[in-house]
């Protein structure tokens, strides 16, 4: 089995130390410390607020931590080596205005060193139900037809792991259906996905759970013979 | 599709391949551009290739089924860094941009912006004069006016390092944060462009300013006009520098902010105070000494340039520092502002720039309101805003209102010109204060929904922060106070002085203030507007209307700051400069007072000519129809 380039030393997918936010004198992320190792599937819960977004983010550089910090395949977060490693899909997807889909993925796709990115790009149009909306401005987009464009985004580059922030909002029936897919292509390959939802149900596909409450870390185990409703709810 | 030959090592050794990959696209040939290169992802970070980098126990998304077959196309090497497709889709889309522009609207603009600025400078000139200076006077400006010059500097060194220190001065568009930086391109070349494009139009402001008071200045001063243009030019180019180089740097070592401020203020009050007459050295003079190269030049004063240009490097090769967490707040918040200066809407100008320096309303409020009394619900709304103002606003508040006593003080000792700056200052300050009235204006269907007037709403929304501006008043008072003794060389005394700003001072504010509350009701939804008539409305309308949106509040504000002229006339007569103060807030308590009432009846007056129109269209449809 040849190196993972990306990942040389084979480190943990995801590595927290102390890491903590404060927004201003209310913290957001009491410090946490978090191992995720390479191929394992995480969902993180909690109520509105608890601090999953802000965690997700940290992990992604696009927040400064006001403490601790973490690591993404053994690079530093936000990194050369952290971004090539990472896929990152937000909540509220955004999309330059004067580029069609197909011009997005191509950029995204190139700036990620995808050689050939017609053909994947042509598959995650389809599979999203986006092929007749291909030549159009996402910025146009339905909120829904703006989610299943930002996955085509998150997929058509490289990634070890992929981080997703409620995903499922907005989706049609078919689009949860085809992010699912997307979620168990993603794991059949290897890459280690953490996933914050507020859809209960995903949970069971996952092999860990993490419960946040008001930035503290409440639940770290399996989700089976977990009451989940009780570790979303708020203090 | 022909396959391109290029060179077979690391693409990273390959200067060349990134503009190779950019012609092609330049040429059209996006998919030439794409099928040259083979994926930088082969490569490790060390620079060497990976034979089978797909085949490893951690693989990537969907993508690398196509990829991981290995179907690299043979002939085909040199691959496309993703610096390289940053900078051709950069430049594509550059294109795409610029064929978008409305060529015709954009040459109006500039029409507009050289009549209208080209009347400012001509009316500047007939203020200024051309009678040159004596002797004694060009020595003593020579004298002082690098300390003082110097202080336009510390400042911006000021503005730049709290810039930096709250995340500027750069702004990249929301996708760019989301896509372009998450990716693995080298960040400070992708960071490079925009900060030019920044240091670029910052100098360009400050040298078209520096352009204007330089010939101006030139018209009293030894010198030619155009030596002391360019030399005017070349100091506002060195301040926007400045500001912008000391961004960077002060970003880059994400200093806090206190300490940012601290360094920038100790360093002002080292220059005000070399400034004010002590002639020591201080950090701006050389900087300063450079406005005056128009007369005469000292070989010294470039080791300033030399200063700032390496300031500018040093803030060039920190990007990398860049914090994307600012990145991500700035480049929503930098659009809308853009959108806002394009649409000339000074207070979502305020607002934004507020946000843009994380200045948030406090979470408790300075003092309870009892809970007593629940009557006058938008009376205790009122004030539940204004209490919540965080203690910079309100320090910037004081600075603002002493500024604008200082300047009507300025006014009341001959210089004229001083009446718009205090205009200006006690419009900011009404925007400052109206904070409750700009609320409900940003809520239409809010406001819509209640069971209440507009207009008298609005006009009960004036209370509080009406209130709330006495305060800022005796502030200003006392500044103007201050500042006509010192001037005045005996003819006021400090009763005197001080009788006649308490006369002027709240009428002046409320006034002032006036123009604020012009402009936020303005930018309310008109519920009688018809969304066609302004789409079609012709250029020269367009343009005429935007002016005026801007130009009316500031005049009202200016009506709210000439009754201290009557002051000035009546000392000049003899006559008793306290009556002259009353009679002058008389004026303004009235200007005040149809302010209020404009506000309150708007709505009925819209109503009525929208309904006086339509009848006028009905009855001239009619005539048609009858011949």
């Amino acid at each position: 089995m040849s190196r993972n380039p990306r990942n040389p030393r084979n480190a943990p997918a995801l590595v927290t130390t102390g890491l903590a936010k404060n927004y201003g004198d209310r913290p957001a992320l009491e410090p946490l410390d978090l191992e995720v190792p390479v191929g394992e599937h995480v969902a993180l819960v909690g109520h509105n607020g608890s601090g999953k977004t802000t965690l997700l983010k940290m992990a992604a550089g696009l927040l400064d931590p006001s403490d601790g910090a973490v690591k993404i395949c053994g690079h530093g977060s936000g990194t050369e080596g952290a971004r090539r490693s990472l896929s990152w899909l937000s909540d509220s997807p955004t999309f330059y205005d004067d580029l069609s889909l197909w011009e997005h993925l191509e950029y995204i796709g190139r700036l990620h060193g995808v050689e050939q990115w017609e053909e994947p790009a042509e598959r995650l149009v389809t599979t999203m139900g986006l092929s007749d909306r291909r030549d159009d401005i996402p910025t146009t987009f339905s909120r829904g037809l703006r989610q299943k464009a930002a996955i085509t985004l998150a997929c058509i580059r490289p990634f070890d792991v992929w981080l997703v922030d409620e995903p499922f909002v907005g989706l049609d029936a078919t689009g949860k259906e085809a992010l699912l897919a997307e979620f168990d292509l993603a794991a059949a390959r290897g890459a280690t996905l953490l996933v914050a939802t507020h859809e209960l149900t995903f949970v069971n596909r996952v092999g860990r759970l993490l419960a946040l409450r008001d930035g503290q870390l409440t639940y770290d185990g399996p989700p089976s013979g977990t009451d989940v409703h009780a570790l979303v709810m708020p203090s | 599709m022909a396959a391109k030959k290029v060179n077979k090592g690391n693409p990273a050794d390959d200067p060349a391949a990134d503009d190779r990959s950019a012609d092609a696209i330049d040429d059209g040939r996006l998919g030439d551009a794409v099928a040259t290169h083979v994926d930088p992802n082969s490569v490790t970070d060390h620079g060497e290739p990976e034979t089978d980098v797909r085949t490893g126990q951690v693989v990537g998304g969907p993508t690398t089924a196509s990829t991981a077959s290995g179907r690299r196309a043979k002939g085909r090497s040199g691959p496309e860094t993703p610096t390289a497709a940053m900078v051709a889709l950069r430049r594509t889309r550059q294109r795409h941009r610029l064929g978008n522009i409305e060529w015709f609207e954009a040459a109006y603009r500039v029409y507009l912006l050289a009549l209208f600025g080209g009347g400012t400078v001509l009316w500047l000139s007939g203020l200024i004069g051309d009678k040159p200076v004596d002797p004694a006077t060009a020595d003593a400006f020579a004298r002082h006016a690098p300390a003082v010059l110097g202080v336009a500097a510390v400042l911006a060194l000021l503005a730049g390092l709290r810039s930096g220190a709250q995340g500027g001065p750069l702004a990249l568009e929301a996708p760019d944060v989301m896509y372009v930086m998450l990716a693995p391109v080298d960040r400070r070349r992708a960071l490079v462009r925009p900060a030019i494009q920044r240091l670029r139009s910052a100098a360009y402001a400050g040298g078209v300013l520096g352009a204007i008071a330089g010939q101006l200045a030139g018209r009293r001063l030894p010198g030619s006009t155009i030596a002391w243009a360019a030399s005017g030019a070349i100091f506002g180019i060195a301040i926007g520098m400045i500001w912008i180089g000391a961004a960077m740097v002060a970003h880059a070592t994400h200093a806090p902010l206190w300490s940012m401020t601290l360094v920038g203020l100790a360093l002002l009050v080292w220059q005000v105070f070399a400034a004010v007459g002590t002639h020591a050295p201080a950090p701006g003079n050389l900087v300063g000494s450079l406005a005056l190269w128009g007369w005469r030049q000292r070989g010294i004063d470039a080791l300033a340039l030399v200063v700032i240009v390496a300031v500018v490097i040093v803030g060039l090769a920190l990007l990398r520092r860049t914090s994307l967490d600012a990145l991500a707040r700035r480049s929503g918040l930098v659009a809308q502002l853009r959108f806002a200066v394009t649409m000339q809407d000074l207070r979502t100008v305020i607002l934004l720039r507020r946000q843009l320096n994380q200045e948030q309303t406090r979470n408790r409020p300075w003092v309870r309101l009892p809970t007593r009394n629940r009557k006058h619900a938008v009376w205790r709304r009122g004030w539940h805003s204004l209490l919540r103002l965080p203690a910079t606003r309100v320090v910037r508040m004081a600075l603002v209102a002493a500024a604008a006593g200082a300047s009507q003080a300025l006014v009341l000792r001959g210089t004229s010109p001083a009446l718009l700056l205090t205009a200006g200052l006690l419009f900011l300050l009404g925007l400052e204060s109206m904070e409750p009235l700009s609320q409900e204006v940003d809520q239409p269907d809010r406001a819509e929904s209640l069971p209440i007037e507009r207009g008298s709403l609005m006009v009960r929304h004036l209370a509080a922060p009406a209130a709330a501006l006495v305060p800022f008043a005796l502030i200003a008072a006392a500044a103007a106070t201050v500042v006509t003794v010192v001037n005045s060389h005996g003819r006021y005394t400090w009763s005197s002085a001080a009788t006649v700003a308490a006369i002027l001072c709240i009428p002046t504010v409320l006034g002032g203030a006036a123009g604020a509350v012009v402009s936020i009701v303005r930018d309310a939804p008109d519920p009688f507007a018809n969304a066609s008539q302004q789409a079609f409305m012709p250029p020269e309308m367009a343009g005429v209307t935007t002016l005026l949106r801007v130009v009316i509040p500031l005049v009202v504000s200016a009506l709210a700051t000439v009754n201290v002229l009557l002051v000035r006339q009546a000392e000049l007569r003899g006559d008793s400069t306290v009556g002259a103060a009353i009679r002058g807030a008389i004026g303004t308590i009235l200007l005040v007072a149809a302010t209020a009432w404009w506000v309150r009846k708007r709505d009925d007056m819209r109503k009525a000519i929208k309904s006086f129109m339509s009848q006028g269209r009905d009855y001239t449809t009619e005539q048609r129809s009858a011949r």
